[in-house]
């Protein structure tokens, strides 16, 4: 099997590149939602996928959380697919993070919402920083309120190799915002990205 | 460039809805589509309001996420699971009381002139009316399965696992909040004779009926269930020895002054009442031994009558057996 591992090189410079997609989202999202959002830049982690159900199981232990997938696809063969992971007290939050007054949109729809909206500018970023632009799926709800979550997790994350942990933190003014960020990667698009990667580290 | 004169009538065969929407929200284009369901023409909606031809519209909701999409210039989405549809159309299945419009997969897409860098929004309509009958039908059915599962197929009452899982969960309540709760068990009296006098249908028939002139006159808390043949079990939520002795005494006069219609018959049956009020630290199993035994005496002291547990009875028991 072709080792899928990243040399510290291309793991900084992904780190990089995240950073800035993530600066210019924070940017986006804070004149989006009209309220001061600052992001937390994130350390991001490569993961191996079988390991990810368990880490979220204890973080999150005996707790309901949804899961939110949204899938891309870019060129060159480079593709995967978000998963937001929320565990919300009350989801009064959302929907004054979307602006929804008394409106009949339900939570559902709330989650699916600010997930794709949350994925979709930070993954745009993140394609332009790459020389790339990425088309998407519509958001898909793997997990509502579950407290069996990580099952499910662990049968989204079992077709993909690679897992880029990315957790983000959306501190807002007025109430904070938290939810986990996971970009699942299939193990030839891996071996595309450390490609692109090589090129920018090349071009510097 | 041959795509350029192919693009118009491929929009307009196109199995989907296309709606083309400028900055201000003015509809630039609609496809055929979209026309012939909404019944418009493409030509006189031009440069009109998207909120003025569709007037009904999510207006609040549509325009959030529209100017998200302008904004952020990224896609927006919308399903059937969460909203059945962004647009009121008609579709072409059969109608189903719940699915009058058609059920909608919506992509709203940012979308940037080549000539000129105006930024324009398409809202992708897909037909998503067969998943969401399929999802209906498909909750209808384990409805259904799970109605089946707790109840008792001959009589309707729920079923003996159903009942007593019910039984636990009032337990735990009441215990927990330190509210009354009783449970009354009966039994059809000399049950035997009437199948052997006029056959199992007969019998049949009395269940049926006992268990319809029970359920009629109960609260709609009270919960009652078939425990085996010819005996069944009444959970009482909120109601003390003295209040489920009250009931189990009309119970009684009533079906007492029952006739149950049989081939032309008229059937006479009595019921034999045991009742039980819950007190702390009792199991399921002991209030249901705790009623079985006032059940049983009522038939000792002669059937047609409601007995009520007391703590002697069942050493008394004990002897006499």
């Amino acid at each position: 099997m072709t080792t899928l591992h990243f040399t510290e090189e291309q793991r900084d410079c992904l780190q990089e590149l995240v950073n800035v997609a993530m600066g210019q989202a924070s940017d986006k999202l804070a004149r989006y939602l009209e309220t001061m959002v600052h992001l937390q830049v994130p350390a991001i982690k490569l993961v191996d996928t079988q390991q990810l159900p368990e880490h979220f199981a204890k973080r999150y232990q005996q707790q309901s959380v949804s899961l939110i997938s949204l899938g891309f696809f870019g060129d060159q063969g480079l593709r995967g697919e978000t998963i937001m992971l929320y565990q919300l007290a009350n989801v009064g939050v959302l929907a004054k993070l979307l602006g929804y007054s008394d409106d009949d949109s339900s939570e559902d729809e709330m989650l699916t919402d600010i997930s794709s909206v949350l994925t979709t500018t930070f993954l745009n970023g993140l394609a332009e920083q790459l020389d790339n632009s990425f088309s998407y799926a519509a958001p898909r709800i793997l997990s509502s309120r579950d407290e069996h979550f990580a099952d499910k997790l662990a049968a989204t994350a079992q077709q993909w190799q690679l897992a880029l942990q990315v957790d983000i933190r959306y501190q807002l003014t007025d109430y904070s915002f938290h939810c986990d960020m996971i970009l699942l990667i299939p193990g030839e698009a891996v071996l595309r990205l450390r490609q692109m990667l090589d090129q920018i580290l090349a071009d510097f | 460039m041959p795509l350029a004169g192919l693009l118009q009538p491929l929009l307009s065969q196109l199995n989907s809805g296309v709606v083309l929407l400028d900055a201000e929200l003015k509809l630039v284009f609609i496809n055929q589509f979209i026309a012939r369901r909404a019944d418009l023409q493409p030509e006189d909606v031009k440069g009109k309001s998207l909120f003025e031809v569709f007037s009904d519209l999510p207006q609040a909701w549509l325009q959030r996420k529209l100017h998200g999409v302008l904004s952020l210039q990224v896609p927006a989405f919308s399903s059937w699971e969460q909203r059945q549809y962004i647009f009121k159309l008609p579709h072409l299945r059969p109608l189903s009381s719940d699915s009058a419009y058609m059920a909608q997969n919506c992509s709203m897409l940012p979308l940037t002139a080549a000539d000129t860098g105006e930024r324009y929004i398409c809202i992708l309509v897909e037909d998503a009316t067969d998943a969401y009958v399929y999802q209906q039908q498909l909750q209808h059915s384990v409805a259904r399965l799970q109605l089946a599962n707790r109840t008792d197929g001959l009589t309707g009452v729920f079923n003996r696992s159903y009942w007593q899982q019910q039984l636990g969960y009032e337990i735990q309540r009441a215990e927990r909040y330190q509210h009354p709760l009783s449970l009354l068990l009966f039994d059809l009296d000399k049950f035997k004779q009437l199948n052997d006098h006029y056959g199992h249908l007969g019998g049949d028939a009395v269940l049926i009926e006992v268990a319809r002139l029970v359920a009629a006159l109960l609260r709609d808390t009270d919960l009652l269930g078939r425990y085996g043949g010819e005996e069944f079990g009444i959970i009482l939520p909120e109601t003390d020895l003295t209040g489920a002795m009250q009931v189990a005494q009309r119970l009684c006069s009533a079906v007492a002054a029952h006739r149950v219609a049989f081939e032309q018959q008229q059937l006479l049956a009595t019921i034999s009442l045991g009742v039980t009020g819950f007190t702390s630290g009792l199991s399921s199993d002991q209030l249901i031994q705790q009623a079985d035994e006032a059940l049983y005496s009522a038939k000792r002291q002669g059937r047609n009558q409601a007995v009520a547990w007391r703590d002697s009875q069942s050493v008394y028991l004990k002897k006499v057996k």
